[in-house]
C-alpha cells in the first residue's frame, strides 16, 4: 500500500500540474475566443513556437505502443526491432519540409483552421470533405480508445489498481484539460507530457543498466541468448537485422512507408501546421523535433532490447507487452517507478488529447459550422463555444465509456486505423498541394479506393508477400487519384492562384 | 526575414520541399547500407561499445545524420518569410467569397 502510495504521487503530481495547466489557458485565451472561437479552440489562433511546436508532433506521434508494445517486441526480437523502429527518424522533419509552410501559407489564406478545411478549399468538393470528416470521425475514435486500453492497462499493471479506477483516473484527466484548454492547452500540455517521457525513459535507462551489471553483462546474456537461437532455431537470433527472418526485408521497406514517409499524410499531426507562428517557429520545431523523436524512438526500443540482461524470461503464454510494466515495478525504486510510470501515460495522454481535438473539430467546424455558413446562417460565437466544449467533453466520455469494455469492431478497426488515414489522406495531402492538376475526382476516387482496397485486403486477409498492405492502400490510392483527375474538370482558376501562384 | 511576393513564396517552398525529399532519400539510402550492408559485410561479430556495429551505425547514425542534413536544410535551403499574405489579402477576401460555394 505505502509502495503504491509513493508510486502514485508522482503520477497524482503530474495530472494535476496538467489540469492546472488546461484551466490556466482557458482563462487565458477568452478574449481570443470571443472574437473567433474556433479559430483559438481549434488551432490555437497560429501562435506556437518551435520548440512546442516539435513536442507537440512529437508526443502526439508516439503513442503507447512506442512506449509499451514496441519496447515490448524488441526484448523479444532484439536489434532488428530497433532498426525496424528507426526509420521514425525521418517524422518530423517530413511533415513540416514537405507540407508545413505550404499549408501554413495557403492556411491563413483561405483562414482554414483545420485539415479538413484545407481539403475543403483545395478540392472545392463538400462531398469530399464530410467523408474526410467522416472518416477522421471514425478512425480518432477507435484509435482514442485503443489508447485509452493501453494507458488504463499500463497504469493497472504497474500500480496494482484495477483497469476500471486506473481508466477512469487517467480519462478523466486528459478529457477534461483538452475539453476546457482547447488546442493551445492540447500543445502546452503535449509539451510537459515529451519532456516526462524523456525523463521516463533517462529512469528505466538507468534502472535497466544498473539492475543489468553495465552493457557488457547485458551484452553477454543477449549474446548467448542469440548463439542459442541460431544453434537450436528456438527463439531469435537478437543480434540480426531481421531476427532469425522473422522480420522480412519486405516489412522493412513497407515499415518505411507506415511509420515514415506516409505519416505526412495524418490530419492529427499535419494540422499543425496550421497552429505555428512563423517560418522561425518550423524551422526550429524540425530540428528539435528530430533530435526528439530519434531519442525516443531508438532509445526506448533499444532500452527494450538491453531489459533482456535485467528480465531474462516472461511467464509463459505472458504478452510481450507486460514487460515494461514489470520492469517499472518489480525493478525501480518507488518513487522512481512512479516518475517512470508517467512517461508512457504521457505518452498516451499527448496522443488522446490531440485525437479528440481534432475529432471534435472534424465535427463542430467541419460538418456543423460549414453548414451553417453554406445557408448563410450568422452564428454566435458564445454559442459556438458552448458546441466546441460540449461536443469535446462528450466524444471523450463516449471514449472513456467503451473502452471499459471495448466492443470487437472497435478493436478491430483499431487495427488497421493508422494505416486507413494514410491510405485515405497521404495523396490527397501531397499531390493536392504539389501537383496543379489534381481535381476533386481524383481525390475522391482516391479516398474510396485507396481506404475501400485497405479494408478490403483486411478484411479478406489477402496480402503481397510479406509486405505491408499500406502497400496496396497507397498503391491503390495512387492509381485511384490519376485516373479520377484524368477523368474529371480541371481546377478553376480562383483555386489554382491560390495554390499554385507559381504557375500563372 | 526575406520579403517575397506571393508567387515567389511558392517557388521557395517548392525547393524547400524537393531538399526535403532528397535529405529522406539520403539518410534511406545511408540506413540500408549502414544496417544490412554492415550487416553482411561484418556479421554481429564486429561491435561498438559491446553492441552490434551494424545496429549503432545505422540507428544512431541515421538518427545524427537526419540532426545533420536538417541543420543543413535549415542554413542553406529554407528561408523565412512572411506567412501572412498582406499584399493579397484584399483580393483573397473577395476571391474567398466565391471559392467558398
Amino acid at each position: 500500500m505505502s509502495n503504491s502510495f509513493m508510486m502514485l504521487a508522482p503520477v497524482a503530481i503530474f495530472f494535476a500540474v496538467l489540469m492546472v495547466m488546461g484551466f490556466y489557458i482557458q482563462k487565458r485565451s477568452s478574449d481570443a475566443r470571443a472574437e473567433n472561437y474556433s479559430k483559438d479552440y481549434y488551432i490555437g489562433g497560429r501562435s506556437l513556437g518551435g520548440f512546442v511546436l516539435a513536442m507537440t508532433l512529437v508526443a502526439t506521434y508516439s503513442s503507447v505502443s512506442s512506449f509499451l508494445s514496441g519496447p515490448g517486441v524488441a526484448w523479444q526480437k532484439g536489434f532488428g526491432w530497433v532498426y525496424y523502429a528507426s526509420t521514425q527518424v525521418v517524422a518530423a522533419f517530413l511533415v513540416l519540409g514537405i507540407l508545413g509552410k505550404k499549408m501554413a501559407v495557403v492556411g491563413r489564406k483561405t483562414d482554414s483552421v483545420t485539415a479538413v478545411d484545407i481539403i475543403r478549399n483545395r478540392y472545392q468538393s463538400d462531398l469530399l470533405a464530410t467523408i474526410s470528416a467522416v472518416v477522421i470521425i471514425v478512425f480518432f475514435t477507435t484509435q482514442m480508445i485503443g489508447q485509452f486500453v493501453g494507458g488504463a492497462q499500463i497504469f493497472s499493471a504497474a500500480t496494482g489498481l484495477s483497469y476500471k479506477s486506473g481508466l477512469i483516473i487517467f480519462a478523466v484527466v486528459v478529457v477534461l484539460y483538452t475539453t476546457v484548454g482547447g488546442f493551445n492547452a492540447v500543445a502546452i500540455t503535449d509539451t510537459a507530457c515529451a519532456v516526462m517521457m524523456l525523463i521516463g525513459m533517462f529512469c528505466l535507462a538507468y534502472a535497466i543498466i544498473t539492475k543489468g551489471g553495465g552493457i557488457n553483462n547485458i551484452m553477454a546474456t543477449i549474446n548467448e541468448a542469440s548463439k542459442t537461437a541460431r544453434a537450436t532455431g528456438q527463439g531469435f537470433d537478437m543480434v540480426s537485422p531481421t531476427s532469425s527472418n522473422s522480420i522480412p526485408v519486405q516489412l522493412f521497406i513497407t515499415q518505411w512507408m507506415l511509420c515514415g514517409v506516409c505519416t505526412i499524410g495524418l490530419p492529427q499531426t499535419n494540422v499543425r501546421c496550421l497552429a505555428y507562428k512563423d517560418t522561425k517557429s518550423v524551422h526550429r520545431a524540425m530540428m528539435y523535433g528530430t533530435i526528439v523523436v530519434g531519442a525516443m524512438m531508438i532509445g526506448m526500443h533499444l532500452l527494450g532490447v538491453l531489459s533482456r540482461g535485467v528480465l531474462t524470461s516472461i511467464p509463459e503464454g505472458a504478452s510481450t507487452d507486460t514487460v515494461v510494466p514489470v520492469l517499472i515495478s518489480q525493478y525501480m525504486h518507488p518513487v522512481l517507478a512512479g516518475l517512470t510510470i508517467i512517461g508512457p501515460l504521457a505518452a498516451t495522454m499527448s496522443t488522446i488529447s490531440s485525437l479528440l481535438i481534432a475529432g471534435s473539430s472534424a465535427v463542430v467546424k467541419d460538418i456543423y459550422l460549414h453548414h451553417k455558413e453554406a445557408k448563410k446562417e450568422q452564428v454566435n460565437q458564445n454559442f459556438v463555444g458552448k458546441i466546441s466544449i460540449g461536443m469535446t467533453g462528450i466524444m471523450g466520455i463516449a471514449a472513456v465509456l467503451l473502452s471499459i469494455n471495448p466492443p470487437d469492431i472497435i478493436v478491430w478497426i483499431n487495427l488497421f486505423a493508422f494505416g486507413g488515414l494514410q491510405a485515405a489522406f497521404f495523396w490527397i495531402f501531397l499531390l493536392g498541394l504539389f501537383w496543379k492538376k489534381a481535381n476533386k475526382t481524383g481525390a475522391l476516387w482516391c479516398i474510396i479506393g485507396g481506404l475501400g482496397s485497405y479494408i478490403f485486403v483486411y478484411v479478406t486477409g489477402i496480402t503481397i508477400g510479406a509486405f505491408h498492405n499500406i502497400l496496396i492502400g497507397i498503391a491503390v490510392g495512387f492509381i485511384c487519384f490519376i485516373i479520377g483527375t484524368n477523368i474529371g474538370k480541371p481546377v478553376d482558376e480562383k483555386v489554382g492562384r491560390i495554390f499554385f501562384p507559381e504557375k500563372y | 526575414m526575406n520579403k517575397m511576393s506571393y508567387k515567389e513564396k511558392f517557388v521557395q517552398m517548392n525547393k524547400e520541399a524537393k531538399a526535403t525529399w532528397i535529405v529522406a532519400a539520403v539518410i534511406i539510402i545511408f540506413w540500408w547500407l549502414a544496417g544490412f550492408g554492415v550487416y553482411g559485410a561484418f556479421g554481429f561479430g564486429l561491435t561498438i561499445l559491446g553492441m552490434p556495429a551494424w545496429f549503432v551505425l545505422s540507428c544512431f547514425g541515421s538518427w545524427i545524420l537526419s540532426i545533420v542534413l536538417v541543420a543543413y536544410l535549415i542554413k542553406k535551403v529554407y528561408k523565412d518569410f512572411e506567412l501572412d499574405d498582406d499584399e493579397f489579402s484584399a483580393e483573397n477576401k473577395s476571391g474567398k467569397e466565391n471559392t467558398d460555394e
